[in-house]
């Protein structure tokens, strides 16, 4: 996988959220508790377990966050995650494994109590991927993320090709000219100057002759 | 229907008239041109075979997966330096020479941009003079000798296009109009018009309507890295190979992967030694062997192949087997304009200009050119997520998120392709320690640009800027300007020449030490061009066949 799936590790020397962390730390832990209590655990994955699962969708949820339009957890971007993992991703597995555990480490280091990265609020989620989104292990999920997003949905992301809709590329295998609005324009603009014989092949009676 | 597994089938222990290493634009053409005229051909190609109704938009296992191209680190390990003194690295994605590996070669995967050379490529040593440390020299050919080749590959090969103001003569029309332009054409026209700048239509070798038999583009936009499943990419594997099956004298033999050549008593091509699908040596006799592996696995085996007799490599007397690679330049551009362009549609370019393709001397260094508009790889979704917004922007979260949405449809690039001063220092050579899962030495480039190549890239990327800037593009990011290091144009490594001491070939593309073997790749080059090679690689294709079939019945092979 060459750069996009680097297996260094420096990602605890990175961590630079921990003193923001512990600021807001009471009103992030009863947050953590109550979605911690409202999840559930019966995810059927194949490579991944349930608790390195939650956190994963949640970090790619905070790459690709939904709004008006639907994020990482919509397109089930954690299923590509769990397939990758256990086929062309397989030597990543236990990188990630060890930057998740590293992760909850330092929030419960810094909190004084057991949470996870996935029982945070989104804010307080962002602060933590803010100090480490030069490392590696940021890099590789977002590989992954960005890649369970856009890949062909037949790899377990992608759900309803609601990545490519979020791009404007639709799904769809074959085009006709007008393209878009700059063509469509040249076209309607200058239809039969002879420099923009191109724009019409139909039009391009002198294509082949010297000029 | 699928050719694989059809054809005649060559004993191994016999000699055949020609082996033909490599598959690509040039070992296509030429194994077509042997075969239809009567010649036994054996075409060894390393690659399978696939059908063009096997082609995917499977941007995940095609760019990223490398599964149709080369240097996979745990398969084919290739690695690259800057200079001698250091260490060569071991380089991924992309890797340093960058192929596909497939019948068809990296036909199959180009976005097939079919420029010809104009007469100043061929000669233009002469006219600028020497350039002090560089291997810059005149070709043993001229343009009119080509023009003939250039033709036959536009109408043989197909390619779509129009003539262009300063485009160098030609004897024939386009076989087929030029493509329709793309949004990002549309806006290169206007951005070069308002700064006068001239602009053409792009020939690209992807038919525009039907033409020997095979049906036009759909405009999918799976060009640049990935094959084409209606066949409208004029590859060799729907283009030539076919027809040199169907002539009943070519074996098209895959997933042969050629390890060295090995020579008689008096100093002659025996046989070509290749592993076959399961590993195991075979070796297949030849009168004579014609090696179109590109330019960087022809000097590979050539260096592979060293023994007593040849102790510094086959077919090296002169020392420059592997030596003056060139990549060809490249500046890119990007733009954000305020409405979709949706560039993710077609091909990738389809207007041009080439205002800047001659060498000025009072810039201050050598160096020509050509700029393009087109994606590049922000057509794709993956690839574009990953690193096709400004480097300045946020790289997660809501803001990048929202920005994904807004440029995906609204951006394009324009690209500056350049020369590249044939170096000594830049070459192929075998690596001393990495090894391939095969046990053969890795390939290592040592490659660095000229600094008249960077400073050619620096203006190009700023003419880049200025013609976006005229478009009306709300917002301008440039590539920095640094030494190439992915070599998709495997160039110069065994350049042809008529001085024994200076080039691996003659004008013939015979090899002047060894007499039953020719090479004739993008190795043959003597200068970079512009950076549009393939045209060129074929046209000589074309013409060394001439000669090629003129030796054979003469019995001079």
């Amino acid at each position: 996988m060459g750069s996009f799936l680097s297996t260094r590790r420096d990602f605890l020397r990175r961590f630079g959220g921990t003193a923001a962390l512990a600021a807001g730390w009471p009103a992030i832990a009863a947050a953590g508790q109550a979605a911690a209590a409202a999840r559930a655990d019966d995810a059927d994955f194949v490579y991944l377990d349930a608790a390195l699962a939650r956190d994963l969708a949640a970090i790619a949820e905070r790459i690709l966050p939904a709004d008006d339009l639907p994020g990482a957890n919509d397109a089930g971007v954690i299923y590509f995650l769990d397939q990758a993992l256990g086929s062309f991703a397989k030597d990543s597995h236990s990188a990630l494994t060890d930057g998740v555990d590293e992760l909850n480490a330092a929030i419960d280091a810094a909190g004084g109590i057991a949470l996870r990265f996935s029982d945070l609020p989104a804010d307080e989620q962002d602060r933590i991927l803010g100090g480490i989104d030069t490392t590696p292990f940021f890099g590789q999920v977002r590989f992954l993320t960005l890649a369970g997003m856009f890949a062909m949905p037949a790899y377990g992301g992608n759900r309803d090709h609601q990545g490519w809709a979020l791009l404007g590329f639709p799904h769809q295998h074959a085009w006709a000219p007008p393209f878009g609005y700059y063509d469509a324009q040249a076209r309607a603009g200058a239809p039969d100057r002879d420099d923009d014989q191109g724009l019409d092949p139909h039009k391009a009676a002198s294509h082949g002759e010297n000029q | 229907m699928s050719l694989a597994g059809s054809g005649p089938r060559f004993p191994t222990r016999e000699p055949v008239d020609f082996v033909v290493v490599g598959s690509g634009s040039a070992g296509g053409v030429l194994a077509r041109e042997l075969a239809t005229n009567g010649h036994d051909v054996v075409l060894l190609e390393q690659g399978p075979w696939r059908d063009p109704s096997e082609f995917v938009h499977d941007e995940l296992d095609v760019l990223f997966h490398q599964s149709m191209t080369s240097g996979q680190p745990d398969r084919d390990p290739q690695t690259h330096r800057y200079t001698a003194s250091e260490e060569a690295q071991v380089r991924g994605f992309p890797p340093p020479a960058f192929y596909a590996r497939t019948v068809g070669g990296s036909s199959v995967h180009y976005s097939a941009n079919y420029w010809r050379f104009r007469p100043v490529d061929f000669d233009e040593r002469s006219r600028l003079g020497a350039i002090e440390g560089t291997g810059f020299a005149d070709w043993p050919i001229s343009y009119e000798e080509l023009e003939p080749y250039y033709t036959r590959v536009d109408w043989e090969i197909g390619v779509s296009g129009a003539p262009g103001p300063a485009d160098a003569p030609r004897s024939k029309p386009f076989p087929c109009p030029p493509m329709p332009v793309k949004s990002s054409g549309a806006l290169l026209d206007k951005g070069a018009r308002a700064l006068g700048m001239t602009t053409q239509n792009a020939p690209v070798a992807i038919l525009s309507q039907p033409h020997n038999g095979r049906s036009p583009c759909i405009h999918c936009g799976f060009c640049i890295g990935f094959g084409c499943e209606v066949g409208a990419k004029s590859s060799t594997l729907v283009g030539m190979i076919p027809e040199a099956v169907a002539s009943g004298r070519c074996e098209v033999r895959t997933e042969s992967m050629v390890v060295r050549l090995d020579t008689d008593a008096r100093g002659r091509v025996s046989e070509v030694v290749y592993l076959d699908r399961d590993g195991n040596e075979q070796a297949q006799r030849a009168r004579a062997v014609v090696l179109a592996a590109n330019g960087a696995e022809t000097p590979r085996l050539l260096l592979a192949s060293a023994s007593p007799r040849f102790p510094d490599g086959l077919a090296n007397d002169s020392g420059l087997v592997g030596k003056y690679l060139m990549y060809n330049g490249h500046s890119a551009s990007y733009g954000l304009f305020d409405e979709p362009l949706n560039e993710y549609k077609s091909i990738q370019c389809t207007r041009l200009s080439l205002d800047y393709y001659d060498a000025d001397p009072k810039r201050g260094f050598y160096g020509g050119g050509g700029i393009d508009a087109r994606p590049l790889l922000n057509s794709f979704p993956i690839f574009f997520a990953l690193q096709g917004l400004p480097p300045d922007t946020p790289q997660w979260g809501a803001e990048y998120k929202r920005r994904l949405a807004r440029y995906f449809t609204r951006n394009m690039a324009v690209l500056g392709n350049t020369t590249s001063l044939a170096l000594e220092s830049n070459n192929v050579t075998l690596d001393p320690k990495i090894k391939d899962i095969w046990g053969r030495p890795a390939i290592r480039a040592t490659y660095n640009d000229h600094a008249d190549d960077m400073s050619f890239k620096a203006f190009m990327r700023d003419r880049g800027e200025d013609i976006l800037e005229a478009a009306g593009a709300t917002e301008i990011w440039s590539d920095p300007v640094k030494p190439e290091t992915i070599g998709a144009h495997l160039l110069g490594t065994c350049r042809m020449g008529n001085d024994p001491a200076t080039s691996v070939v003659d004008r013939y593309h015979r090899s002047h030490q060894v007499p039953n073997l020719f090479i004739c790749d993008g190795s043959s080059f003597v200068t970079s061009g512009r950076g549009q090679p393939t045209m060129t690689i074929q046209a000589l294709a074309f013409r060394a066949a001439d000669h090629l079939r003129a030796f054979a019945s003469r019995n001079e092979i």
